[in-house]
């Protein structure tokens, strides 16, 4: 019976993020936080994994001290303890001190079979820290799933790499990281939501993870952010005659010598 | 022995890799050493600029697996930048090999240079919504997309060659290796592009696109769901941030909202002509010219009226 622990990082819904012409700075007032969509899938298969054979899901969480309004969300998906590690100015943290934070968490929290990600979270997509974590861990890794099975204590997992899908065999304990066509995420219930108030949460602490100052010193630093803008002349044609609309697009790509 | 370290699996990857490493040279101390899979690999990437090639002798056909080998060679050889080409068994080893050597790593770098010290980089954010820029400390990793550069021209003199053992990750077994359906096609060096995405009701409907791509010159191309969901079009079909990144003179969506996943991969097209029956879907704010109408009306309109010309 499998023990499995997700990791899952709270991150800002990029649909919401507007881009502000006049500056091109970012504006995320409207933007909602989400658990990003890649760990959904994590969440999900560990889920569907333990369901099947038994077994038990934890999730783990690093970041600002905003991590705490996503304990409720991920517990109602399926995992039954959620670990989070909330320090102020995570938010500046980069792929190397988050890998050390999370593994610091695992070395403590005790052996794991199946330490789940997603591919890269939705707003970095770094893709980093499922390989910096088995890397840190000791642990075999396997990237880019699009399908999992248990067997006993022996892990098939279904990579799939551009053009080509390859069986990996591996026995755990493994890190994954999956894709997002593995499965489609459930959408919680009532129950499963008003349930999740009754599932336990711990916090761990930064200063109790035993590590060194540098391990906590970002090496990357964000210099500046802008919105990317490509100019675009937006001609809309929109009458109700389609063929009126036609033939308006067909004279704009013959005017760009397009056809 | 400070200095630079490239390495791709894919060999035209590879090359491409020595351009930014040849420029990033004149700002460092060292030589380009270069990491190769095979003898025909190497003998290739000598002749473009590398100081020395490391041909890898390795048992298993598995990249990945060769992660903690290539973390040693370039713990051994301790350079300022260790480039790697950004496939996705390029990711892998790169952020393997960061952290075994507690180093920073930039996934997919658009643009690099060395200024006091440290690498500054530009990169996407939230799904290529925005652009960052980012300094990191040496020693530092790097992963590049492809085509992000072209390659150097052949240089004066060929880099020596040398053979090292490296073994693979015997932990992970891999089998089954399929390589899916290929078309050939190189979406990614298309002039002209349709796109097509969920805004196709069945798989045969794609005939309508396929009719307006051969009056047009172009090829086709789609949307994530249409390949990794549908199945509709083979895998090295779909644009977008986990896909190919086109750069056509004309790129045509055909039923496709335009979220920024998507456009992320066909934003550097020179001119972008969208057909959806959402007036409201974002691909209008992302198009020079727009039709709002029933894609199985206007298509076949578009292309009888295109064939005239």
């Amino acid at each position: 019976m499998p023990k499995c622990l997700v990791c899952y990082k709270w991150t800002l819904d990029e649909q919401d993020i507007r881009v502000n012409p006049d500056d091109l700075s970012l504006d995320t007032s409207r933007a909602k936080a989400k658990i990003s969509d890649f760990d959904r899938n994590a969440i999900e298969e560990a889920t569907l994994i333990v369901e099947k054979h038994g077994g038990s899901v934890n999730a783990l969480s690093y970041g600002t001290p905003d991590v705490k309004q996503s304990l409720k969300d991920v517990l109602s998906r399926g995992p039954e303890k959620v670990y989070w590690i909330a320090q102020s100015g995570a938010q500046t943290s980069d792929a190397y001190v988050t890998a050390n934070v999370l593994a610091a968490a695992i070395r403590k929290l005790g052996q794991y079979d199946l330490i789940l990600c997603g591919e890269g979270s939705s707003d970095e997509f770094n893709r980093q820290t499922p390989v910096r974590l088995a890397a840190l861990l000791g642990l075999p890794c396997v990237t880019y799933v699009e399908k999992l099975s248990v067997e006993g204590d022996t892990i098939k997992a279904t990579r799939r790499v551009a053009d080509c899908s390859e069986v990996a065999t591996v026995k755990g304990p493994v890190v994954i990281s999956v894709l997002n066509q593995i499965n489609k995420p459930r959408i919680p219930t009532l129950k499963q939501v008003l349930g999740a108030a009754k599932k336990p949460n711990e916090e761990i602490k930064i200063a109790d993870l035993g590590l060194k100052p540098e391990s906590l010193q970002p090496k990357s630093a964000r210099k500046s952010v802008k919105g990317f803008v490509t100019k675009r002349k937006k001609i809309v044609y929109k009458e109700a005659n389609a063929a009126a609309n036609v033939a308006k697009l067909a004279s704009s790509l013959a005017a760009e010598g397009l056809c | 022995m400070p200095g630079i370290i490239t390495f791709s699996e894919e060999r035209e990857l590879g090359k491409q890799l020595l351009t930014p490493a040849l420029e990033l040279k004149k700002s460092l101390s060292g030589p380009v050493t270069v990491l190769a899979l095979n003898d025909a690999d190497a003998k290739e990437l000598a002749a473009l600029g590398a100081d020395k090639v490391l041909v890898l002798q390795a048992a298993g056909g598995w990249p990945e697996g060769l992660s903690e080998a290539i973390s040693g060679l370039v713990s051994t050889a301790a350079p300022s930048i260790f480039l790697v080409g950004g496939t996705l068994p390029g990711k892998h080893i790169g952020a393997y090999v960061a952290a075994k050597l507690n180093l920073a790593m930039v996934t997919d770098a658009k643009s690099l240079k060395v200024e006091n010290g440290k690498l500054l980089t530009t990169r996407l954010l939230f799904a290529g919504l925005a652009l960052c820029e980012e300094e990191s400390v040496l020693p530092v990793v790097a992963t590049i997309p492809s085509r992000t550069f072209l390659p150097p021209n052949a240089a004066g003199k060929a880099g020596a060659a040398e053979t090292v053992k490296a073994e693979t990750d015997s932990r992970v077994a891999i089998s089954d290796i399929t390589r899916a359906e290929s078309s050939g096609v190189d979406i990614g060096a298309a002039t002209r592009v349709v796109a097509v995405g969920r805004g196709f009701r069945k798989q045969e409907d794609l005939k309508l696109a396929q009719d307006l791509a051969s009056v047009f010159h172009a090829e086709i191309a789609c949307s994530r769901p249409v390949a990794e969901e549908e199945h509709w079009l083979p895998i090295d079909h779909y644009v977008g941030i986990s896909g190919h990144t086109v750069k056509p003179e004309l790129y045509v969506a055909v039923g496709i909202s335009g979220q920024v996943q998507h456009m992320v991969g066909a934003r550097e097209s020179k001119v972008i002509a969208a057909i959806d029956n959402d007036e409201h879907a974002p691909i209008f704010e992302a198009a020079d010219y727009g039709i709002v109408g029933d894609l199985y009306e206007v298509l076949p309109l578009l292309t009888a009226a295109l064939k005239k010309k």
